[in-house]
């Protein structure tokens, strides 16, 4: 397990691999005075406020804070599984603060790829199926859906696993299958809550190094929510967030 | 797609298989049971069809209204009547046939001479109209030989028994009840079983004789007559012109004003006021009865589905949400889900035609008709079946799609959909309702079977046991010699008595006539009359309540009748009738007894006014009661002494206790039907139930382990989850109640002798469906409760 070679071999050539100089990057996801709240008999309990930012495309942003301070309700809203109570939301300049399930599920296919602390492979479903299913949905043809995901599987080296189940997998395997799959569709960015969370350190450690990969040779967005400060250095952006509010916002070395 | 979508449903069946066992389960079960009862409805209502012109043919029928308001109805007409409307109704009538049934004795020799075949059968004389009217399928021949009266045409199946080969039956010869010789002029092909007039042997009506030929005031139900209506001529008009016809002919008075009815053929073997030859009737209450149970059933099955369903959605909800992130549209999660049910509803189809196909003979019997499940031969069948698969998929599938497929993704992936979502009130407000029919149901059989058991132990008034009944040839020959053969009866060792009579006491057989009392006018209803012997009272066990039995004579006559005739007749002491003189069709004689009231037709007929006379009879039976320990042995010489003294003839016998029983042989289906789909229905319900509570169980596994932390007992987690199911279930009988109360005395209403519906089937029915429930409900909730508290709380 230990030790296993990651090697990346394809790249975007649309795409400029340099982190390094985000100034020059496009702008990809602009927050604007983001609220969230829930009222309940009256009183308004505040999720989020007035939370502005900018992520630039090929950036790798880890946000971070104590629990209950907001973090996975923003990654929510960056991924439009939720709606903010109050801003404005822009995706590559369109606003999609509230968009309709047809043009939302458009955006999934082709630009947002997620990632989940628990995995959440579909147990029916082989590892061959579970990274095949975004590209039927996207309805890509069958030739190209085979040749992407033996590229997939190979990169991951898990061409042995295809056709196992996902609970015959170890965790680190199983969130492996995860990101592949996310990477099926060749989304823009991916929003990773927790990635490595239930994982030991050293699978942990494969998954945040394959991150890195990922942003710098393929030049990939990435925005992960994290409790470990450790993880959050592999990115090269921090939001530190505390009861709602962005407290900080650093770039990493 | 959909053959991924098929995988994954396969996989998803294969996981949860305990729940796709019972969903399964339910649904073959439940299918089959709406095949069988779809063939059986579709056998029945396909009687008297595909005929040119089918609906223009009718029959004319007979009915008489009674100054008491009582209506009497036949399937024949007076025999006059098919020439008189041929000639007043020709502006209307295509054609008119008169058809005759009859039975009689077939003798065939061979080329020889020798005696070939002799046997009994069912004859009819037809008017070669009547094939105008009726396109069959001619073999050979044609029907205008029928013209000729000493022609005869037969059916494939007649030829082929007779002659060996139908090819082979034209110009041969038949002799039919000894009296004349007919020639075959005709073959049709056989008419199939579904027809409610079955030719088998056609003679010529020209060759037909009875006394009754021009007498408009004896109508029998075997002379029948059909006619085809012209073209374009509505069958309304014909009204006027009817009541001029009756206004014409019937000139005598008589106690019932006559009438007629023109019956359309399609409705011949579903009317039950008349009969039809092949005496089979299905009135369409009954099959509609049987389509409502139908789609009850599938509607409980449809309900275990949804509510597994729903209860299984919190556990998909995941995949929904990460499906949802991944790209996915919800109506394509919608036709994932519909694929799913489609699956199940699919192999249940396979499962439900292999379970038609083992219970198909049983239904057989039970019906006693050919009913077949060939979707070759029935293509309608195929499609009922893939009809039956879409309503059943869309019924059980839809909701829980719509539920499933409309997950939000965010609390989906979170893990946050609670069990409520898919409306626990709805799963609970299904149960109810699946229970209301299985409550429903449980009452009408109890009640159904409560009923029969009145009716099977209703004192008859006559002992209708172990009592053979053997017919007698009657011709001027073989009457000479009925005395002999009477007193060697009498001397087999096994027979206890033996009395020669036109009919049981009690039979389908009746005929009734006017008379007239103690020498005033016809009185204004019929008297059922029966010819008996002075052994009559002796051997049915009937009792005498004034006067005295029949004397053995050949020159005098006299009546017995019984206490409702008195009481019709307003007459409140029996004795004061003896002696009194009836006039009956010319004929005097005086009552000389008077018997107590016997049921003499169905508990669904009141007694009618009875009378027994002793002269000129016509014995058509031998009663034979028999020492029922050496009823098989005894039956043997008796037949043997039959053919001895008849030797021109053929034995037939049957058992009175059995043609009884017949009466109630559409309640015994009923009872049956209703015993077989009442434990099914309850078999689909609690099975649901017990998927269900396996949920509920499972859902609350923490709560459980939570509240045994703080210290609950067992008995009182158990009480806890099987709480709200008893409830349910409580409601449901409150629900049932009413319903049942409506449905049952509306079918009792149609016995002239019943039960009072008491409280006591429906307690029961409530103490059934409720000691099931518990027991169903606490085997899971008890395992639930035991369980081990450390692993349900470790979990998250």
């Amino acid at each position: 397990m230990v030790g296993r070679q990651i090697v990346l071999r394809f790249k975007r050539p649309n795409l400029q691999p340099s982190a390094f100089l985000p100034s020059t990057l496009k702008k990809m996801i602009e927050l604007k005075n983001i609220e969230k709240y829930y009222a309940n008999k009256g009183i308004k309990h505040y999720v989020l406020r007035h939370v502005t930012t900018t992520i630039k495309q090929g950036e790798f942003v880890s946000i971070m804070g104590p629990s209950g301070a907001g973090k996975s309700t923003l990654l929510n809203i960056l991924g439009m599984l939720e709606e903010p109570t109050y801003g404005t939301y822009e995706f590559f300049g369109e606003d999609v603060t509230t968009l309709n399930e047809r043009k939302r599920i458009e955006l999934y296919r082709n630009h947002i790829g997620f990632v989940f602390q628990a995995y959440h492979l579909i147990d029916e479903m082989t590892v061959y199926e579970n990274i095949e299913a975004p590209l039927l949905y996207k309805k890509v043809g069958s030739s190209e859906r085979a040749s992407r995901i033996a590229n997939l599987l190979d990169r991951f080296n898990i061409v042995a696993k295809k056709d196992l189940f996902p609970n015959q997998l170890s965790g680190g395997q199983q969130q492996l299958v995860g990101i592949a799959r996310a990477l099926a569709a060749q989304p823009s960015v991916i929003l990773a809550d927790e990635p490595t969370g239930n994982l030991q350190s050293t699978q942990a450690e494969e998954i945040m190094q394959l991150f890195k990969k990922l942003n710098q040779e393929d030049g990939i967005t990435i925005i992960q929510v994290t409790h470990s400060e450790k993880n959050a250095e592999y990115g090269n952006r921090i939001l530190h967030i505390a009861d709602g509010v962005v407290k900080e916002d650093v770039l990493v070395r | 797609m959909f053959k991924l979508n098929l995988k994954i449903a396969w996989r998803n069946l294969w996981k949860n298989k305990g729940y796709t066992f019972i969903n399964i389960l339910g649904l073959s079960i439940g299918m089959a049971s709406c095949i069988l009862i779809f063939i059986f409805i579709r056998y029945q209502m396909s009687f008297d069809e595909g005929f040119k012109n089918e609906d223009r043919i009718y029959r004319v029928v007979s009915s008489w209204d009674y100054n008491d308001g009582n209506q009497f109805f036949s399937q024949g007409v007076p025999l006059p009547l098919t020439p008189a409307m041929r000639n007043d109704f020709s502006p209307y009538i295509e054609k008119i046939a008169a058809i005759q049934n009859d039975a009689g004795l077939i003798k065939i020799n061979d080329a020889a001479g020798k005696e070939k075949i002799k046997t009994i059968e069912n004859v009819f004389y037809v008017e070669p109209d009547f094939f105008e009217i009726f396109d069959y399928n001619w073999l050979s021949g044609n029907y205008s030989s029928l013209a000729n009266p000493s022609h005869v045409v037969l059916s494939k199946e007649m030829a082929t028994r007779f002659f060996g080969d139908w090819k082979n039956a034209l110009g041969k010869s038949l002799n039919f009840d000894g009296k004349m010789n007919y020639t075959v002029s005709g073959v049709i092909d056989d008419i199939a079983e579904n027809n409610s007039v079955q030719l088998k042997i056609m003679l010529p009506y020209k060759a037909f004789k009875d006394r009754n030929m021009a007498n408009w005031g004896s109508v029998g139900s075997n002379s029948e007559s059909y006619f085809k209506l012209k073209p374009n001529v509505n069958i309304e008009t014909l009204n006027g012109p009817l009541k001029a016809f009756i206004k014409k002919y019937y000139v005598e008075d008589a106690p019932g004003k006559e009438g007629h009815l023109f019956q359309p053929l399609s409705d011949i073997h579903y009317n039950g006021k008349f009969g039809n030859f092949s005496g089979r009737i299905m009135p369409k209450k009954q099959l509609y009865g049987l389509a409502v149970i139908g789609f009850f059933l599938m509607i409980t099955a449809s309900i275990n589905f949804i509510n597994l369903a729903t209860a299984q959605a919190v556990s998909r909800s995941k995949e929904v949400g990460v499906r949802k992130v991944m790209g996915g549209l919800r109506s394509q999660l919608l036709v994932q889900f519909l694929t799913e049910t489609l699956t199940i509803v699919f192999i249940s189809l396979l499962i439900g035609s292999i379970l038609t196909e083992i219970a198909l003979p049983g239904m057989q019997n039970l019906f006693n008709s050919k009913i077949s499940f060939s979707i070759f031969q029935h293509p309608i069948i195929l499609v009922f079946m893939l009809l039956l698969v879409v309503f059943v998929s869309l019924l059980a599938g839809f909701y829980p799609a719509i539920i499933m497929s409309g997950f939000n993704p965010a609390l989906a992936i979170k893990n946050k959909i609670s069990a409520n979502t898919g409306g626990l009130g709805l799963r609970k407000i299904l149960v109810v309702v699946q229970f209301a029919i299985t409550v429903t149901l449980i009452i009408g059989t109890l009640v159904i079977l409560q009923q029969m058991k009145y009716v099977r132990e209703q004192p008859l008034g006559f002992n209708p046991s172990a009592i053979a009944m053997v017919d007698l040839p009657n011709d001027s020959l073989t009457t000479q010699r009925f005395a002999t053969f009477k007193t060697q009866l009498k001397q087999i060792p096994g027979v206890e008595g033996v009395s020669f009579c036109r009919t049981a006491p009690s039979s389908q057989n009746n005929n009734g006539n006017s008379f007239s009392y103690n020498g005033g006018k016809d009185v204004d209803f019929q008297v059922n009359t029966k010819n008996a012997d002075e052994d009559y009272l002796k051997t049915f066990d009937l009792k005498l309540v004034a006067g005295r039995n029949l004397v053995k004579s050949d020159t005098t006559n006299e009546y017995m009748v019984n206490e409702t005739l008195l009481r019709k007749l307003n007459i409140r002491n029996p004795n004061e009738a003896i002696g009194k003189m009836i006039s009956m069709g010319g004929m005097k004689a005086p009552i000389v007894g008077v018997i107590q009231d016997f049921k003499n037709k169905s508990l669904h007929e009141a007694i009618d006014p009875i009378l027994i006379g002793s002269l000129k009879p016509r014995f058509f039976y031998a009663a034979i009661k028999l020492n029922s320990k050496q009823l098989l042995g005894t039956m043997k010489t008796v037949k043997k002494i039959w053919e001895v003294t008849f030797p021109e003839s053929v034995y037939n016998e049957s058992f009175l206790d059995d043609e009884i029983n017949n009466y109630y042989q559409g309640e015994k289906i009923m009872g049956t039907l209703f015993k077989v789909f009442a434990i099914v229905i309850i078999f689909i319900s609690f099975i649901g139930l017990f998927g269900l509570i396996s949920f509920v169980a499972t859902q609350r596994t923490k709560e459980v382990a939570i509240r045994k932390v703080l210290g609950a007992s067992t008995i009182e987690l158990v009480k806890m989850l099987n709480g709200s199911f008893l409830l349910m279930v409580f409601i449901a009988n409150l629900v049932a109640w009413p319903l049942a109360y409506l449905f049952v005395s509306k079918w009792l209403e149609g016995f002239a002798y019943r039960i009072n519906i008491s409280i006591w089937p429906f307690i029961l029915a409530m103490a059934i469906s409720m000691i099931i429930t518990l027991v169903t409900v606490s085997i899971r909730s008890y395992k639930a409760a035991k369980a081990n508290t450390v692993d349900a709380l470790k979990y998250e």
